[in-house]
């Protein structure tokens, strides 16, 4: 049997025949982790800079009160709960581009699922947040877990703020696992070709990743696997967001149509937020070579699709309004368009249905500085989306005696600024560590294009 | 015993390579590849990856665990709300899936880790490279001595780039 | 920021979430103290009720204050006082603030700095000997044994004299019954048998002579259950929709001032419809303007004028109730007199109208004393003043000069409790305990005399007003009773068993027969006269008497500040009513400030566009604009100095009646826009129900089983399910309300007493005005059934009134409604809130965690969110004394809601339980059912058929809120009756 192997120190790992001549995927795609940019600097500073003025708005409501928020009854929830919802929505591409596109096996995704996935995470990661900068006593959010103690409480399954706690948490973990294992042979290309503690880490990281077969065919396994969990999930997640109000009784909110409806909003604003990502780290980093064009257009179809899809719900949703015959529906409904936050409602009607129409022309499609200006009015009519889901319902429901106004508060815009922060600060460390690019996918590819083979 | 390394471009050499030698009885060997190849994971064992059982497991003891845990805690304290029965099914079906896809997805990771020998480690096969995390293949298989040219001879006329002993 | 706390610390950690965790556990440890000598009156835990009287206003109410461990915490009627039988007011509820209020003076001042009584007694004793002469005592009515001491010092000391000065001094009235029945009393209405009610603005129902005992009789008049027909109908006869005129049927919208000559036109032409035989009657109405000519001088139409003719003709008992004294201008004894005269015409003296057979005791001195007075001291002639029980520096126009003449005065002594603008002026202030700590008594009519008694030891280092003025007059050598005033109290009461007698029952009531009187031959003397106007501008300014501020002292009661005013539904500031026609022309919107000049000064308040009001005039409210006081003015709000809103008073003319009474209603007022835009707390901004059936009503056709096609929406009103089943199966309750809108007048008693029962927080102006108010029980006002209209502006308010004519204000009570099924229980991801055995949908303040949830899916708004920590910040001074300790109090970050008042339904509990049998009914009193003054509230158990909780529901009228969309409510709701439609039809 095989006999102890020597004792190769992790610096000799390096060591390969001097004619070895490294692959040019590699060192493409691991050349960002090789340097620091000037302008990755000055992003991450900024990002840095805004995190921290977000935690001092935090620090100032949670001890002064809620009241500092712009809340004014009859409406309870805003701007947390509209960003939160945001987020999660973001999130949703990532996982639609690495699992059911993986299920379709459209080869297409290989050279952004990396980055969508890792989208996917840092997006989860700022919307868990939302949640409890939202509570009113931030101190006792571990009452929402049901965990044993001695008051013998436990929690409200009935209810969808909890069947949220579970969705998101388990959105996150599912996510995380999801992009790790992907990162596992990539982790091992960076390690096999960087030193001193950064190979240290990388090697704990990859534990002890080589290729094996073995090691292969685990992995091809658990993607499948983990896609084919991961497809449902991200489906559940959203809809259950949506029950948040569907399950309420408010007119703009009791609807059945908000699950899907939810759902395609978040790929339509998600595959928006994946352009407005990857469009500067691609040219930051020089990988025109890998994202091309071609997957920016293939984006932007799906982009246009969803926009369809939620144009239809909205749609539907004013004619059912108008077709259930419920007065209180209409009006609702009748304000959104034309009640006080009229100016929101069209912003978010513009840019999600009419502005995605230019995606018909392939020059549009294809001509990268417009995709750019197009994804970030779509992530900014999303967001108002949401705003005019839960501020106009809740603002004129059923007792007009009660009916009144709300005006986000400069805490609030703080806390929302501050959370683009963190989501970009996330997202630039990990390009400056992490290969952006699903290398090993890649490499299947090429290989596959070079000599040809099965498949 | 002595350990052969050889290195290969095209992955459909290597599962050549492979099928022979097993066909002749050499069961000590491993490949290293940049990137999954399907023929190379078959040649060298066949059998489906053990995985999906952590899978199938996980996922029903995720379900088991959801509906459960909330039907437990709702009737140890019973409480009325909204009118609704203490402990109704329906709204329990979310937190059920939930888990049962959180589950499924932790023990999926577990298989990986186990399968696939997943550990934090700096030591690595002596026969294990960069260039296997580049763009080449490697097989490595252990053999009696006087197998040695045979399996050399054969490795180097299924197209090895070059074949050298390991070291030991 | 503050020195760390506990709280503040929690909150902190909660930051970072792993130390929270760690610190949620980390609650201190207190001690609990026991009594070291039990005394024997206390049992901890259970209340100890006296007996006292109220003093908030004229009408005496009787009081229950419930103790507990030696500090009063909540008030109540006294159900065996003849005058209010039981109920309260709201101004009544809040009283108990005044004594743990940070206003109050902790001891003697002299020229700004404490001291001690001795000195500031002899300080005052030397002033008074120097000159007792120039000696003046200025202050209201203290009931007449205090009256009595400071009587018998003011004469026996040789002191110039005192005059007894209220704002509303209703000379006006005593003078016109003086007139026309020849006695100078104040008449007692009693509506209980009237089937036809004129209300020439006199507010009977929020600010009249004796609201209480007025709203109980008139919703008597009006019992459906009693009255198939509907009984009473109410006309309202005024410049302005009031809350009273907001009950109305009809209203007839007559100019400002013009009631008089309307009444007096009434009566003739009612005595020509149906003869009268009194020849004093005839020759008093004989000069009387026609019907037309009224018509024109009030500026209303003549045949809503006629119809009111043919009512009173056919009607069999008329209660004509004259002006209140704000809105009685120059000519206020003549209209005084017109109505009493109409009431004459309609024969309802001595049933509808009470005359006394003897004058009023110790009745406030008409105004032009007060002018006296103002004019001796501006020519120095006054060394001393002491007031008492007064504001005059704030209550005063300006333009008597009142402030000026201060300047000139030697000493000015203030007896004041609370701080407030004649305090601050003065050298000497020997503070007067408050109601709750002092000895006294009231006799608010002939017969039924009120006693007061302390219910807590002196909090502060004050002095009773009658102590201060025996010392004096010792000091004087004058014979005074020995003893202190408690002594002398305990004599006029008989001493002895009596005395105790009376502490028990809280005074002696032997309604004299108090009765028919008839008109003087020369009635007609006090006739003719009209309303003069000084100044220039276009509209006629009205200063209304607010319905919680009175003249003025409520506004440093927090309470009245924050629960809004019933019609506008505005709190916290003035504001400018001003018709929505009037609003155009000066191109003024909701919140745009407008400058109100008269001749004699001006103010600036934001306008308030609507439609109950005259083209013609402009109306404020009396009673904000102090520039002293925690909450009064704008100290509480970080600008001590700075006044909350504006003082009429500043406007008025020091003008007066034809027999020397303050005329309030006197000046013109031009409105100009001054550009800037003011938010005001508007607690309600739309009355438009959108057809919603939250406020329902049903026409008495419909009650009669007919049809009726004038009324839209639903009127025979099904009951979707039966409420009595939302709870436990086994549970012998299912607690429910019973809300009859029919009796309710929208006077917000219930809102008070809800505030002082369950420790609702007050949220103070810059919160309200974000809707933030914490009450758990509001009252809705809409008008009429609503249409879909409206709702787009960003500056919206209320729209809908229109001027004159059908009345269709509809009042509704909005609280927790209990749900049997509770879109908030099923959302609340912690069961913060959940359905007890009992129905209760309870909330557990230590479980929330503050999601909100339930707040947005509550269809009836009625959650309320600590957006921050008012239970541990908002009781300045020692309010939170009177804080109820069977009631938590609720923290930072958690959500709260009516409970059913579920301390008190615990209370009942335990001795049912010892006596081993069921609540019985009525023995759970709530606080809003317990103060109702019309008893439109009634808690009882659903469960129990012979409960009157079930057995007031009246199938035809009741209903529930939203029904539709099947919340299954715990209240039920019976509809108002529409007393108009049929009145055409007939």
């Amino acid at each position: 049997m095989t006999p102890p192997p020597p004792a190769t120190a992790v610096a000799d790992m390096a060591q390969s025949s001097p004619a070895f001549q490294d692959s040019k995927i590699n060192r493409d795609i691991l050349n960002p982790t090789r340097y620091v940019s000037l302008p990755w600097l000055g992003l991450l500073l900024l990002a840095v800079l805004g995190v921290g003025q977000a935690v001092f708005s935090l620090g100032y409501q949670t001890y002064v009160g809620l009241g500092v928020a712009g809340y004014q009854a009859p409406v309870f929830w805003a701007v947390y709960i509209i960003t939160f919802v945001f987020w999660i929505g973001i999130g949703h591409a990532g996982t639609l581009i690495s699992a059911i596109l993986f299920l379709f096996r459209a080869k297409w995704r290989n050279a952004i699922n990396r980055g969508a996935e890792a989208m996917t995470v840092f997006a989860v990661l700022t919307a868990a947040l939302f949640p409890l900068i939202h509570i009113g006593r931030l101190w006792k959010f571990y009452f929402l877990i049901p965990y044993p103690n001695q008051r013998g409480l436990w929690v409200n399954f009935k209810s969808p703020l909890l069947w949220d706690v579970f969705a998101i948490n388990t959105y996150m973990t599912i996510s995380i696992v999801f992009f790790y294992v992907g990162l596992i042979p990539d982790i091992a290309v960076a390690r096999d070709r960087s030193t001193g503690l950064k190979r240290v880490i990388y090697a704990i990281l990859c534990l002890g990743w080589q290729g094996t077969s073995g090691q292969w065919k685990a992995h091809t396994r658990t993607v499948l696997h983990l896609s084919g969990l991961a497809t449902p999930l991200v489906l559940s997640v959203h809809s259950v967001v949506s029950w948040d109000f569907a399950m309420s009784i408010i007119p703009g909110w009791h609807a059945t149509i908000f699950a899907p409806y939810f759902v395609a909003g978040a790929i339509f604003g998600g595959f928006a937020m994946v352009l407005t990502v990857m469009i500067p780290s691609r040219r930051i980093f020089g990988l025109e070579a890998y994202i091309t064009d071609y997957h920016f257009e293939n984006m932007s179809r799906f982009i246009l699709f969803t926009s369809w899809i939620v144009g239809y719900a909205y749609g539907m949703e004013y004619f059912i309004a108008w077709y259930s015959g419920v007065e209180a529906e209409q009006t609702s409904f009748f304000l959104r368009a034309f009640g006080p936050y009229w100016v929101s409602t069209w912003i978010m009607i513009s840019a999600n249905c009419i502005f995605p129409q230019l995606l018909w022309f392939k020059k549009l499609r294809t001509h990268v500085p417009t995709l750019f200006v197009l994804s970030v009015i779509i992530n900014i009519g999303m967001w108002f989306e949401r705003y005019v889901i839960i501020i106009t319902s809740t603002s004129r429901d059923f007792i007009p005696g009660a009916w009144g106004l709300y005006i986000p508060s400069p805490v609030e815009l703080s806390i929302l600024a501050g959370s683009f922060c963190w989501f970009a600060m996330f997202f630039l460390l990990f390009i400056k560590f992490f290969p952006i690019i699903a290398i090993t996918e890649v490499k299947e590819l090429a290989i596959h294009e070079k000599y040809g083979g099965a498949h | 015993m002595p350990t052969l390394l050889s290195v290969f471009d095209r992955p459909q050499d290597v599962a050549a390579v492979v099928t022979k030698l097993k066909g002749r009885g050499f069961n000590d060997l491993e490949t290293y590849s940049p990137a999954p190849f399907e023929e190379i994971e078959d040649a060298v064992d066949p059998r489906p990856s053990p995985v999906r059982l952590f899978t199938l497991i996980g996922g029903l003891a995720g379900v088991v665990t959801g509906f459960a845990m909330q039907i437990w805690m709702s009737l140890d304290w019973p409480l009325k709300i909204a009118g609704k029965p203490y402990a109704s099914i329906p709204p329990y079906v979310i937190i059920g899936f939930e888990l049962t896809i959180l589950f499924g997805g932790l023990l999926t990771l577990v298989g990986l880790l186990f399968v696939g020998r997943l550990y934090p480690r700096f030591r690595l096969d002596p026969a294990y490279s960069m260039r296997f995390s580049a763009e080449e293949f490697g097989i490595v298989v252990t053999c009696k001595d006087r197998d040695v040219s045979e399996v050399d001879a054969l490795m180097r006329s299924n197209s090895a780039k070059e074949v050298s002993l390991v070291d030991a | 920021m503050p020195d760390l706390d506990r709280r503040d610390f929690l909150k902190l950690v909660g930051l970072g979430a792993g130390t929270a965790t760690a610190a949620g556990c980390s609650d201190p440890i207190e001690k609990l103290v026991p009594y070291v000598v039990q005394p024997e009156e206390i049992t901890p835990g259970i209340a100890t009720v006296y007996a006292s009287t109220c003093r908030e206003c004229e009408a005496a109410c009787g009081l229950h204050v419930s103790t507990r461990e030696g500090r009063p915490i909540k008030l109540e009627g006294n159900p065996e006082h003849p005058i209010n039988r039981g109920r309260l007011c709201a101004r009544g509820q809040v009283g108990i603030g005044r004594t743990y209020h940070p206003d109050r003076y902790e001891g003697p001042r002299a020229d700004g700095q404490a001291t001690t009584w001795d000195d500031a007694e002899a300080r005052l004793l030397a002033a008074v000997q120097a000159n007792p002469g120039g000696t003046w005592v200025l202050g209201a009515s203290r009931g007449p044994t205090i009256d009595g001491i400071i009587d018998a010092v003011v004469a026996g000391g040789g002191l110039g004299g005192r005059v007894v000065y209220q704002p509303f001094d209703g000379s006006a009235l005593r003078a016109a019954t003086e007139a026309v029945f020849g006695v100078a009393a104040t008449p007692q209405f009693d509506l209980s048998g009237a089937d036809l009610v004129l209300d020439f603005d006199s507010g009977f129902l929020d600010t009249g002579l004796s609201p209480v005992e007025n709203a109980a009789q008139f919703a008597a008049a009006r019992d459906i259950a009693r009255h198939p027909d509907g009984g009473a109908r109410l006309v309202t006869i005024g410049p302005r929709l009031t809350m009273t005129g907001s009950n109305a049927e009809s209203w007839i919208p007559a100019a400002a001032g013009s009631e008089g000559a309307l009444a007096l036109a009434l009566a003739r032409a009612v005595a020509s419809k149906r003869g009268v035989v009194d020849a004093a009657l005839d020759a008093a109405i004989a000069k009387a303007p026609a019907l037309s000519a009224a018509a024109t001088a009030a500026d209303v139409d003549l045949a809503s004028l006629e119809q009111l003719v043919d009512a009173i003709a056919h009607a069999h008992a008329v209660v004509a109730l004259p002006p209140n004294p704000a809105a009685a201008g120059t000519n206020a004894v003549a209209a005084n007199a017109a109505v009493l005269l109409l009431n004459a015409v309609a024969g309802s003296v001595g049933s509808g109208v009470k005359i006394p057979r003897g004058p009023d005791p110790r009745a406030a001195a008409p105004y032009a004393e007060v002018q006296a007075l103002v004019d001796a001291m501006n020519a120095g002639q006054v060394s001393v003043l002491i007031v008492h029980d007064a504001n005059p520096q704030y209550s005063l126009p300006s333009a008597s000069g009142f402030s000026a003449a201060l300047e000139k005065v030697g000493l000015v002594a203030s007896l004041a409790s609370l701080v407030d603008e004649t305090s601050v002026e003065a050298a000497l202030v020997l503070p007067d305990h408050t109601p709750l700590e002092s000895w006294g008594d009231a006799e608010p009519r002939a017969g039924v005399r009120s006693l007061v008694q302390p219910t807590i030891r002196p909090l502060h280092d004050t002095r009773a007003i009658g102590d201060v003025f025996l010392v004096l007059g010792r000091g004087l050598g004058v014979s005074v009773p020995s003893g202190t005033t408690r002594d002398i109290v305990a004599a006029n009461w008989g001493g002895g068993a009596s005395f105790r007698a009376a502490l028990v029952r809280g005074g002696s009531f032997s309604e004299s027969s108090a009765g028919h009187a008839s008109v003087e031959t020369g009635a007609a003397g006090a006739i003719g006269a009209a309303s003069q106007f000084s100044g220039s501008g276009d509209y006629t300014l009205i200063a209304y008497p607010h319905s919680y501020l009175g003249d003025g002292s409520g506004a440093a009661l927090p309470w009245m500040q924050e629960i809004p005013d019933p019609v506008t539904k505005l709190s916290w500031r003035s504001w400018a009513e001003i018709s929505k026609t009037t609003a155009e022309r000066l191109g003024v919107k909701f919140g745009d400030v407008v400058r109100i000049d008269t001749g004699n000064g001006a103010i600036e308040a934001p306008v308030y566009p609507r439609g109950g009001i005259r083209d013609d005039a402009v109306a404020v409210a009396i009673g904000q604009g102090h520039t002293v006081g925690h909450y009064a003015s704008m100290a509480g709000d970080g600008s001590p100095g700075v006044a909350r809103g504006a003082n009429v008073a500043a406007l008025l003319p020091a003008a007066t009646d034809e027999g020397g009474g303050r005329a309030w209603l006197a000046t013109r007022a031009s409105l100009t826009k001054s550009g800037a835009f003011q938010r005001v707390a508007l607690s309600q901004w739309f009355d438009n129900q959108r057809g919603r059936g939250l406020a329902r009503q049903v026409s008495l056709l419909a009650l009669a089983g007919g049809h009726d096609d004038d009324h839209e929406g639903p009127h025979v009103i099904e009951q979707p399910f039966e409420r009595a089943n939302d709870a436990a199966p086994g549970d012998p309750y299912r607690w429910g309300l019973t809300i009859d809108n029919d009796r309710c007048t929208g006077c917000s008693a219930c809102i008070a007493a809800c505030y002082v029962e369950n420790n609702v927080p007050i949220v103070g102006e810059t919160n309200a005005i974000k809707h933030r108010e914490m009450n758990w029980i509001r009252i809705e006002r809409y008008i009429g059934d609503g249409d879909t209209e409206g709702g787009e502006e960003r500056r919206p308010h209320p729209d809908r009134e229109v001027l004159g004519g059908e009345v269709d204000v509809r009042f509704a009570a909005m609280l927790c409604q209990h749900c049997g099924s509770a879109p908030c229980e099923s959302v609340c991801p912690v069961i913060a809130t959940y359905h007890t055995p009992d129905g209760l949908n309870a909330m557990i303040y230590n479980r929330c965690v503050g999601t909100r949830y339930c707040a947005n899916n509550c269809v009836y708004k009625v959650r309320r969110f600590n957006y921050f920590d008012y239970g541990y910040d908002n009781w300045p001074g020692l309010l939170s004394l009177m804080l109820n300790p069977d009631v938590t109090v609720r923290g930072q970050g958690v959500m709260e809601k009516c409970s059913f008042c579920v301390q008190r339904i615990q209370l009942a509990r335990q001795p049912a339980k010892d006596e081993g049998r069921d609540i019985r009914d009525g023995e759970i009193v709530t606080a809003c059912q317990q103060s109702c003054p019309t008893d439109a509230i009634t808690f009882g158990n659903t469960r129990d058929a012979k409960a009157a909780v079930n057995t007031r529901v009246d199938e035809r009228r009741s209903y529930y809120s939203l029904h539709m969309l099947n919340t299954r409510p715990g209240i039920t709701y019976l509809a108002q009756v529409k007393r108009v439609s049929e009145e055409s039809h007939s």
